[in-house]
């Protein structure tokens, strides 16, 4: 038998079938109900934590997470789920949650607003856990002492964050009890946990491998201010460098859509920027990363992919693409872009796929951007941003309404 | 006919033209190698100054892309190696000049502590380790090309790994008052010869022993090069003790220590670059960085000039035992690491 260590709230290793028995028992204050008061108490208190600015110092991308959880945002996010005529919304009951084992906030996000549509959770934390997953789980140990004894009673009753170590017990019993399984962590976890049957009304909600890529207006590049195209550089290097490139909200592609001459000269300031802002932010690329993305720029140039390299110190390496219609998708290293010209965003529709999430643009109107993705017709791309919120969490991702997929409707006609 | 007899002006005036036509042969060979140096604006024909100045390849390249010089019908023998670092095996082709020219070199190098004549063996090994000739492990071919350099071997290991007393004090009795070859992995040699050797109060002096492998297993023991032959000559008498550095991937290429130890030297067709990893520049002696081997052996597959995953440091250049640059290597680079929204690890979720 594996036990499972019990990191939030923190007690004694527990066997599967016991913690099972424990968050399906009635809460002694009641069930919880969508937008439960006691679960945005406890949520806010816990955002509170996250925005104490010793720990947002610390891990910035904890601070975009008490960003997201504060109570003003949780309320817009809750009104959403307001429903009207025949239709009442009720919890999907229990949520097993897998998330990425290298993303440590994701798991927050995904717990969250499961929490919110007022689910019984049990999330699986990666024994990897790093630094700011470590804080996140001490935030919410704390946020217990600090909420109401209702709050803090049915929260101890009902969400459990565990880790365990590979176990096809556990992830088969915990899989068989949930209403619904969420599997972040790309095409390898998908896999590896539909092993494992569900019950015949559960479903999963899965996050596979995905791919995102930006797109310039050369006409928007000229049209800006100084200032304007420094903050383009700057939200690029957040979109881009927060995560070493490998988020899949990452761009990995750069686009210059407009004219050849354009796109060229933009292109050149844009990277002299960037290589400015990379100097400013004084990034540095460890060795070994310096010598993958030369492994990975080669490489693509060998496959005939890339008709010209070159790298502005360690941090950027910029490959100008042969066809570019061709992108790569891969990772090929943290601050490695692919470069390409398009006389139009029409031009990239047929190079769309079903896989390609994000889409970080600079530059063009609503209008342009409403048509490019309305003739992409759901052939892909999820959503589209301006440079700098890329990698910004939503409640809305990878094409799925989280508070809805967390929820049910159940509709009266008297 | 010794080949550590180059100082580094001479390497730098013989080796350069050598290096920058081989460049250019493999860029008429290997479209893959011709692309890469054309994406990086390098023209054909481009002159270069200094060795230094020659365009590299991580040498992880061999693991991701078939690099090659010469046509499929001409691959005589293709060697593959897993490394420590990342997935996938090496692909290395050789053709018979190839496979043949890296015997031959790798055997006029270690001719420089072993002399002309091939020596009683031991080796710090199972003879299990090359007895499946199809599928070698790195190991089992590293064994294998050395006991071309040795007669009447005698594994120091049994079938089952243990250490064979016997068989070693056996040869020892029959051939240890001449000189001896003994080839090893640095740990193996470390766990079952040196302790073997101590425990039995066993005589090396006559010894010469030829190992390779690095030192991070030794690490947990405290025991470094230096370490290393200071209990070797103590305890067991073997003062002859010649590390090497070299690479599937530079095949036949070795870079020796010296007579005086812990300094490794180039052969007369390689030299040796230590590189800043943030400027990629040429490091001063004394100053650690990236190395990068370079040799005109590799005519059947562009790796003449190779950028490793190791970090190293010039000990000097022209004051050591031999000419040339002789250095040390400080360790390996650790590994570059992504965090993502993709598990990268296998069995991540189950």
């Amino acid at each position: 038998m594996t036990s499972l260590e019990q990191r939030f709230p923190v007690a004694e290793p527990v066997e599967v079938g016991s913690l099972l028995d424990e968050v399906r028992a009635e809460p002694s204050g009641g069930r919880l109900t969508v937008g439960d008061p006691r679960v945005v108490e406890f949520v806010t208190k816990f955002a509170r934590k996250l925005l104490a600015p010793a720990l947002a110092r610390r891990y910035p991308e904890l601070a975009s997470l008490g960003f997201f959880l504060r109570k003003g945002e949780l309320a817009k996010a809750l009104s959403t789920l307001e429903t009207s005529g025949d239709s009442l919304r009720f919890p999907r009951g229990l949520v097993f949650h897998v998330p990425p084992a290298n993303v440590d906030t994701i798991f927050v996000y995904s717990w969250a607003l499961s929490a919110l549509a007022g689910n019984s959770n049990v999330v699986r934390v990666s024994s990897r856990s790093a630094g700011a997953a470590e804080a996140v789980l001490e935030a919410l140990n704390a946020a217990l002492d600090d909420v109401s004894p209702e709050a803090a009673d049915v929260i101890r009753a009902t969400q459990r964050m565990v880790t365990y170590d590979r176990s096809d017990e556990v992830s088969g019993a915990l899989s068989l009890a949930a209403d619904l399984r969420v599997i972040w962590g790309g095409d390898g976890s998908v896999a590896a946990l539909r092993k494992y049957p569900l019950a015949p009304h559960a479903r999963d909600l899965t996050f596979p491998d995905r791919s995102s890529f930006a797109v310039a207006s050369v006409r928007g590049w000229q049209e800006a201010t100084p200032e304007q195209r420094r903050g383009a550089a700057e939200g690029f290097y957040n979109d881009s460098y927060w995560f070493d490139q490998a988020a899949c909200s990452s761009p990995r592609a750069v686009f210059w859509v407009g004219d050849a001459a354009g796109a060229r000269v933009a292109g050149e300031e844009f990277r002299a920027l960037l290589a400015s802002v990379l100097e400013a932010k004084q990034h540095v690329t460890e060795p070994a990363m310096a010598v993958q993305k030369r492994v990975s720029a080669y490489g693509a140039a060998v496959d005939g992919l890339v008709s010209a390299i070159s790298f502005d110190g360690n941090s950027l390496a910029t490959l100008e693409l042969t066809d570019a219609t061709v992108m790569p998708r891969e990772w090929l290293g943290a601050g490695t872009f692919a470069n390409a010209h398009l006389a139009s965003l029409g031009e990239l529709v047929p190079l769309v796929l079903r896989k390609d999430q994000t889409v970080a643009q600079f530059g063009f109107t609503r209008d342009e951007l409403v048509e490019f993705v309305t003739e992409l017709a759901g052939r892909g791309v999820d959503r589209v941003v301006p440079f700098g919120s890329a990698l910004t969490f939503a409640g809305v991702w990878d094409g799925y309404d989280l508070l809805a997929e967390f929820s049910r409707l159940v509709t009266v006609q008297s | 006919m010794s080949v550590f007899t180059r100082s580094q002006a001479e390497r730098e005036a013989q080796l350069l033209p050598e290096l920058a036509e081989l460049t250019a042969h493999h860029r008429a060979s290997s479209e893959g190698y011709d692309r890469i140096l054309t994406s990086l604006g390098i023209a054909p024909n481009a002159p270069f100054a200094t060795i230094a100045d020659l365009p590299w390849l991580p040498v992880r390249m061999f693991k991701t892309h078939d690099l090659k010089s010469i046509p499929d019908d001409e691959v005589f023998k293709t060697l593959t190696s897993s490394g420590t670092t990342g997935a996938g095996a090496s692909r290395i082709y050789l053709d018979k000049d190839a496979a043949g020219a890296q015997t031959k070199q790798l055997g006029a190098t270690l001719q420089e502590v072993l002399g002309g004549e091939r020596l009683p063996m031991l080796m710090v090994d199972t003879i299990g380790i090359i007895k499946n000739r199809r599928s070698f492990s790195a190991r089992g071919a590293g064994v294998l090309g050395m006991a071309n350099f040795g007669r009447k071997h005698t594994y120091v290991l049994d079938e089952n790994d243990q250490p064979d007393v016997e068989a070693v004090k056996k040869f020892l009795a029959e051939y240890g008052d001449k000189p001896f070859l003994i080839f090893g992995f640095t740990f193996m040699v470390w766990l079952y010869l040196y302790e073997v050797a101590r425990d039995h109060g066993l005589d090396l002096s006559n010894g010469i022993l030829i190992h390779s492998g690095g030192w991070k297993k030794l690490i947990d023991r405290a025991v470094d090069n230096t370490e290393f032959r200071r209990r070797f000559k103590e305890d067991t008498g073997l003062t002859r003790i010649h590390n090497y550095y070299g690479m599937i991937e530079q095949i036949g290429t070795v870079f020796l220590e010296g007579p005086s130890g812990n300094s490794l030297y180039c052969p007369d067709f390689a030299d040796v670059v230590i590189r800043d990893p943030e400027t990629w520049q040429e490091q001063p002696v004394g100053k650690p960085g990236v190395i990068e081997v370079v040799s005109t052996l590799p005519r059947s597959y562009p790796g003449h000039v190779l950028l490793t995953e190791d970090l190293g440091v010039y000990n000097g250049i022209d004051d050591g035992d031999w000419p040339g640059k002789h250095f040390s290597v400080l360790g390996r680079l650790p590994k570059a690491e992504a965090r993502g929204c993709s598990d990268t690890f296998s069995g991540a979720a189950a």
